[in-house]
């Protein structure tokens, strides 16, 4: 009887010290959402290709990755793309890659205007802005370059050209 | 120290026994004639141990009411530090660390730095609820159980110091023509017929009438429900289980619900106005246009593959009307309808190609302003859509861009292939605007193309326009049924404690003489009643008054 009594008294303080450690966690990183930093790991995401197949980030992990929020209807962003078609072609072989998440438009917006401007980086399409918001975008163009390890190195809001792009790469591909 | 806790009548007791368990003789008799303190029946605490271990310690913190009641009022005091300024969660957009400087000088800058400005999710806030939780579980624990044991097993037989000291008693002799045996009899006949349940010894000498015994759980069962309000409270923050957001509907269009696997499309989008006589004279004047119902035709999808893709697949689950106060409902899904807005924008099109010399029509088709397809073939000639321009502007090198993601001014570049045109076929710009066609020469622009070929609707019906975003509220709350059930099982304690009392009577004949005592937790006035009543038709009249002894008839 002794003894049960005890096991019970245990039980009831561990489900309650564990309640307790639920709560207070949870509590604690319910706070403002927390957008990815330099540093952090570059949340994974799924987004359809204009290849029209589905891609994940997560699949070029080992590489450098140029992750570059944009749009059409965005003029910093069509000013820079010729300097970005430019670094990824001398620097693919290094193992960099692209990744130009563009925002919400229609993949045939987006073929045209590549087209338009005789671009063959690949772009993957953010439809519902999920990826942008995961990211916390809010001005474009933003990049982010993600490092082999998966962490982001660097986080660039506007545009840029191709000596930022040169250096950028140039440290993170000697690594 | 080691206290003699058995009780003459041979009962070993429990440290921290105040009445003892099998007569209710005070295990500390002082002598003293004063009422006697009745709660838990005098038993003593579960937590009342002789040699308390680290986890009884424990047990002991929680289960002392002296500490929960200072754990209620260090709450309260946190509560109130964090009402002295503004809370960071009621701003949407600055940097607390310079705007409690700004705003309210030194003190603000003290007030941030100590963490006052997130004061109720702070970990010792959250620890200070968990606290007082806990304590509610083990002060329950720690009474209901002991509490339970007593009532169950009740002694007859009472000491008379028991008896006599009890707030409402009677000490008197049986009536003088009855024999002990058949008074008692009468007496519990006649209490039986009040709603008492009758316990009679088996040497006889003694009763128990007892009523109402359901109430004294009222207070735990209303504790027990306050557990299952805050679990269902605190499961609110498991993912998933809770949503609150507002989301813009374009009509027509099926939209994704951020973070979710439903599409939810709003069909049509009502809206119904007060008319001029409808208001009076007064608002009438003020010139206000004033909507009276509006409605979302909402049809709600779930994604069953390609969730992330350009073409979800989406399968109907759901299909319901929302108005103001009839959200829709679709397995703890509900959408609010918020707010609405005028957005006049063209969805689709279905222009036709017509030759412009002869006039003959070589068909229509279908054109999406969100979703257009790569190919279109019209009567002999396939359109292959090589650009689109959901809003078309001219930049500053004069080449054809897109100004915005919305489609204010669509414009298409087709490639036409078919009879009598080249074989790699040839670009036709289509504005689906009529304004645009002309500001932008349509016909001009695409040359030999352009006086060959026509691409234009007929009539406003083959224009499917959005005139309305609908903006409903998205919420989950998955753990409302537990929080409900939680708040009405307290009620249902609530209600036992407050409208019913539990009443009992000890009685007790040795020889001719009669000791009788009473205790109820309220409502002392009805308890009198009950005693003299059932005297007074067994032949001892006494004033119910009289019954009420404040400790003065041992």
């Amino acid at each position: 009887m002794k003894a049960r009594n005890r096991t019970i008294q245990l039980v009831i303080l561990a489900v309650i010290a564990l309640i307790g450690l639920f709560t207070i966690v949870s509590n604690l990183s319910a706070g403002p959402a927390k957008y990815p930093q330099v540093g952090d790991k570059a949340p994974d995401f799924a987004l359809a290709g204009l290849d029209g197949a589905t891609h994940k980030l997560s699949e070029l992990k080992g590489k450098t990755v140029i992750l570059n929020f944009w749009g059409t209807y965005c003029e910093p962003c069509k000013r820079e793309m010729p300097a970005l078609q430019r670094q990824y072609d001398k620097w693919k072989a290094q193992g960099v890659e692209y990744v130009g998440s563009n925002i919400g438009e229609n993949a045939i917006t987006v073929r045209g205007f590549l087209d338009q401007y005789k671009l063959t980086l690949p772009v993957w399409l953010d439809q519902d802005q999920a990826v942008r918001k995961q990211y916390g975008v809010s001005e474009y163009p933003t990049t982010f370059f993600i490092a082999p390890d998966g962490r982001i190195a660097k986080k660039q809001v506007g545009e840029m050209n191709d000596a930022f792009i040169e250096s950028a790469l140039a440290e993170l591909v000697k690594k | 120290m080691i206290t003699n806790t058995k009780c003459e009548c041979g009962h070993q007791n429990p440290v921290g026994t105040v009445l003892c368990e099998s007569c209710g003789k005070p295990i500390e008799d002082d002598g003293s004639a004063a009422t006697l303190e009745m709660r838990y029946d005098g038993v003593a605490r579960r937590s009342q141990k002789q040699n308390p271990t680290w986890l009884d310690r424990i047990w002991n913190f929680f289960s002392s009411v002296k500490i929960a009641v200072w754990l209620i009022i260090i709450t309260l005091l946190g509560a109130a530090l964090g009402t002295i300024y503004p809370q960071e969660t009621t701003f949407l957009n600055l940097d607390p660390a310079v705007y409690y400087k700004q705003t309210y000088g030194t003190l603000g800058d003290i007030y941030y730095r100590l963490g006052l400005s997130r004061t109720y999710s702070s970990w010792w806030f959250i620890a200070l609820l968990f606290m007082i939780g806990t304590s509610l579980v083990i002060c329950s624990l720690d009474r209901v159980l002991p509490l339970y044991r007593a009532l169950s097993k009740q002694q007859l037989r009472k000491h008379h110091s028991f008896l006599l000291r009890q707030r409402v008693a009677f000490d008197g002799v049986v009536p003088e023509q009855q024999d002990e045996a058949s008074w008692l009899g009468g007496m519990a006949q006649t209490l039986r017929k009040r709603g008492y349940r009758i316990h009679v010894g088996e040497d006889g000498g003694a009763m128990l009438a007892e009523k109402h015994r359901f109430s004294r759980w009222g207070p735990y069962i209303n504790h027990i429900g306050l557990i299952i309000f805050l679990l269902g409270v605190l499961m609110r923050s498991i993912p998933g289980w809770s949503m609150d957001q507002y989301v813009g509907f374009v009509e027509g269009q099926p939209t994704r619900i951020p973070n979710t696997d439903y599409w939810l499309l709003n069909e049509k989008f009502s809206v119904d106005f007060y008319k001029q006589d409808e208001m009076t004279p007064e608002f009438g004047a003020r010139d206000r246009i004033v909507p009276k119902l509006y409605a979302t035709d909402a049809v709600l999808y779930r994604c069953t593959a390609d969730c992330a893709g350009p073409q979800p697949k989406l399968s109907e689950v759901h299909r319901q009307r929302i108005e103001v106060n009839k959200p829709l409902d679709y397995k703890g899904l509900k959408a609010y309808q918020f707010d609405y807005r005028e957005t006049p924008m063209i969805l689709s099109l279905k222009p036709s190609l017509k030759n412009r010399q002869t006039g003959e029509v070589y068909g229509s088709f279908e054109l999406s302003m969100t979703k257009p397809a790569d190919t279109y073939r019209v009567g002999p000639y396939t359109l292959k859509v090589k650009g689109f321009y959901p809003d078309f502007g001219l930049d500053d090198k004069g080449l054809p861009m897109t100004k915005s993601n919305d489609p204010k001014a669509p414009a298409f570049i087709f490639q036409v292939t078919g009879p009598g045109l080249p074989a790699g076929g040839a670009p036709y710009l289509y504005f689906a605007r009529q304004i645009d066609k002309a500001q932008f020469h349509e016909q001009e622009i695409n040359g030999a193309l352009g006086q060959q070929f026509d691409i234009s609707v007929g009539s406003m019906q083959d224009v499917k326009i959005a005139s309305y975003t609908s903006y409903l509220n998205i919420r989950v709350d998955t753990a409302m049924p537990y929080i409900w059930t939680g708040a009405a099982i307290s009620m249902i304690g609530l209600i036992m404690g407050f409208y019913w009392q539990h009443r009992r009577i000890w009685l007790r004949i040795d020889g001719r003489r009669l000791a009788i005592g009473a205790h109820t937790n309220k409502n002392w006035y009805g308890l009198r009643a009950d005693l003299a009543g059932a005297l007074g038709k067994n032949g001892i009249a006494v004033a119910p008054k009289s019954l009420e002894t404040r400790g003065n008839r041992a």
